[in-house]
């Protein structure tokens, strides 16, 4: 069975590591560069709690075969801290008691933070469908839509503060 | 169990990968969820995402798409208005960023949205094989007939495309029935109908009673349930998780009719 190298810049940093052509983008980020954020749900690509930034884009790395990302970046919920200080969409999380089991939450906040560098305010609605790829079985949906609105107002809070400084 | 990801960098090595038996994949959103059981063949894959095929062009009023376009760059190209919200009605946002335009001419239905609105805008497809390349209406296009390089259509008239997708959710769901038309009118009356149909088959259905019924009339609530009548007899739905066979011919004509007239 061929096996062969691929290359990922993962977080910023650059990564090479053996591939079966079974293993996907998530197996290859779990079992190889033990990065656990991501979760493996229903191998479906119908839950969303894989989700990871590929090239900046939110996917189910799930149903992707590492073999075809060689060379791409990945950004997962391991990236986001800097150092001890929290990104506004993980401090707006635990304030706000967006997580009840944790299961969904790297997810979630990976497709929050998508949602917002697109769209710095976004309406509930657009939190909403931003987020419908991503399954909670908690079924807290109300606090996470409030937590990523919340992490939108501080980030835009912080904008506004840094242009008049 | 796979044995191999090919990843080529044109589309004539695909086509010799593809020509050995392997099996071709854009996103992978659809093979993929069959091969995470570790069960299911195929066991080759060859990925289209270094092949070339990505992109929207634009001569004059034809759109050219590439195979490999992601239903995402489809989603936000302000060039295709009337596609922007049929791309936004399939799966969710981290499905669109992996699925692809082609892709999703195979998507088994009820997915496959696409492929619906596509068959309405008359659109074709270059296909490509080891004896050439040719096209083909999507309409006609079925498994195996070659791998498919791009998607050609005209666009349509200003709102003369209507869209409808009632699925159980607003947002990530599968079809109940979905409804894509282009329909031209002049002076009130119907001149032309396109009207292809999702949800309710086994595969895209081309409405040509529900057309017939259309042409040389008036949209009213009277034709338009007429039409509706007509296409009865060319749905086949099925019962599946998402509404029963009944249900979805039940609720057909008022789609048929929200799509057509807007209410």
């Amino acid at each position: 069975m061929p096996v062969r190298i691929v290359n990922l810049k993962v977080n910023g940093v650059d990564q090479a590591f053996m591939a079966k052509p079974e293993t996907t983008l998530l197996l290859a980020l779990r079992e190889q560069l033990g990065l656990t954020g991501a979760k493996r749900g229903c191998a479906q690509g119908a839950c969303g709690s894989c989700t990871v930034l590929l090239d900046g884009a939110p996917v189910v790395s799930c149903l992707v075969p590492a073999a075809t990302v060689d060379g791409s970046a990945v950004a997962t919920v391991e990236g986001l801290a800097d150092g001890q200080e929290l990104s506004d969409v993980q401090q707006a999380f635990i304030d706000g008691f967006a997580t009840q089991c944790g299961f969904c939450t790297p997810g979630m906040i990976m497709s929050a933070e998508a949602l917002l560098a697109r769209n710095p305010d976004p309406t509930a609605d657009e939190v909403n469908e931003a987020i419908s790829g991503n399954v909670c079985r908690c079924t807290g949906y109300a606090p996470i839509v409030s937590a990523i609105l919340d992490a939108a107002r501080r980030r835009r809070d912080r904008a506004g503060q840094e242009a008049t400084r | 169990m796979l044995t191999e990801v090919h990843v080529p960098d044109d589309v004539s090595a695909a086509v010799r990968l593809l020509a050995g038996g392997a099996t071709a994949i854009g996103g992978g959103t659809c093979v993929l969820p069959w091969l995470n059981d570790y069960a299911s063949p195929p066991t080759e894959l060859v990925s289209l995402r270094r092949a070339g095929l990505s992109g929207i062009r634009l001569h004059g009023d034809t759109v050219e798409i590439g195979a490999a376009t992601t239903l995402a760059q489809v989603e936000h190209d302000d060039r295709l208005e009337d596609l922007n919200a049929v791309v936004r009605s399939i799966a969710s946002t981290p499905v669109r960023n992996l699925a692809t335009v082609g892709g999703n001419l195979f998507a088994r239905q009820p997915h496959g949205d696409l492929a619906v609105a596509l068959v309405a805008l008359d659109a074709r497809v270059t296909l490509v094989d080891e004896t050439g390349s040719r096209e083909l209406p999507v309409e006609e296009l079925t498994n195996g007939a070659g791998l498919v390089t791009t998607v050609t259509f005209e666009l349509p008239r200003p709102g003369t495309f209507r869209y409808v997708k009632a699925a159980r959710r607003r947002y990530n769901s599968a079809s109940l029935v979905t409804v894509a038309a282009t329909v031209t009118e002049e002076e009130g009356t119907v001149t032309g109908a396109r009207i292809a149909l999702g949800g309710v088959g086994p595969r895209v259905i081309r409405a040509h009673a529900v057309e017939a019924a259309l042409v040389g009339q008036e949209l009213t609530a009277d034709t338009v349930r007429a039409a509706g009548e007509a296409g009865r007899g060319e749905i086949e739905p099925a019962d599946d998780a998402y509404a029963s066979a009944w249900y979805r011919t039940r609720v057909f004509p008022v789609h048929l009719r929200r799509a057509l007239l807007g209410h």
